[in-house]
């Protein structure tokens, strides 16, 4: 994937309303309508947010004219999760493990000089 | 090696964490093999090394098993600064992996806790993608979207 279009997506995925939008559409179809619903926001901003993750080709807009659902395009997604994701992912467990043994190794260090001390 | 600096941010990773435990102790962990199989790979993996010999030019060799298979792995160190740095190429253990990738890792003095940084640099786009692809097999996990939104949110 170009660096470009992967910026796109990281910018559409910049904004929390816009995160909640792509939550929700991954739950299934919604209108400009439904979306609007749980946000404190007119049908005009929705719009605007829609019009940046549609640019991004984070989603897709029906043909319907009247309803014109919004359906979440999986593809920039996927490839944004990939970027990093199973690498970061295998670390941070790795690095969870490596901080639980470090930690006991540690507490175990302090016990055994605590022991020689005493035995002195 | 500079060249591949200057344009390489759609090619490297970047991880940091802080551990608590003291650097000495933490470094010790990546350089002794009877410390290093026991946290080395995500949960449900063992780590087995075959040798280990960290100095540059040395190699560690380890096979990581688990659900989604066995993985015989391979890192050459460039550099070795005890207790502060590692530097080294990761890959497959065959010789010229054209898909290894070079990892530095910088530990942190923090008093009880370490920090450590972690830049993985691939040799090509195409190289990270298929790297990274393997991870995620390795890792097995099923990504959804509030774990992304979780990534994004934290700034990745």
């Amino acid at each position: 994937m170009l660096a470009t279009s992967l910026d796109a997506t990281f910018a559409a995925l910049a904004d929390p309303t816009r995160r909640a939008i792509l939550a929700r559409l991954a739950e299934g179809d919604a209108s400009v309508l439904e979306l609007a619903e749980p946000f404190a926001m007119s049908q005009p901003a929705i719009s605007k947010h829609l019009k940046v993750l549609e640019r991004a080709g984070l989603i897709e807009r029906g043909r319907d004219a009247q309803r014109r659902p919004c359906r979440l395009v999986a593809g920039p997604l996927k490839e944004v999760v990939e970027f990093a994701q199973g690498y970061r992912q295998f670390w941070d467990q790795s690095f969870d493990r490596l901080d639980d043994y470090v930690q006991k190794l540690h507490a175990k260090g302090r016990k055994n000089v605590r022991k020689s001390k005493q035995q002195r | 090696m500079s060249a591949r600096a200057s344009s390489s941010a759609d090619r490297e990773v970047l991880i940091t964490r802080i551990i608590n435990a003291p650097r000495d102790l933490v470094f010790a962990a990546w350089v002794d093999p009877k410390h290093a199989d026991k946290w080395m790979g995500p949960v449900g993996y063992t780590t087995v090394t075959r040798s280990m010999d960290v100095r540059p030019g040395g190699m560690w060799r380890f096979t990581m098993s688990g659900p989604q298979g066995v993985f015989p792995s391979r890192v050459t160190y460039i550099e070795v600064v005890k207790p502060s740095q590692l530097v080294y190429r990761h890959g497959a253990d065959r010789d010229d992996d054209p898909d290894a990738f070079d990892v530095t890792v910088t530990f942190e003095d923090l008093g009880d806790k370490t920090h450590i940084t972690m830049r993985s640099v691939f040799p090509s786009v195409a190289a990270r993608d298929k790297v990274v692809k393997e991870f995620k097999a390795i890792e097995g996990g099923y990504q959804t979207l509030e774990r992304l939104e979780k990534h994004v949110q934290a700034g990745g």
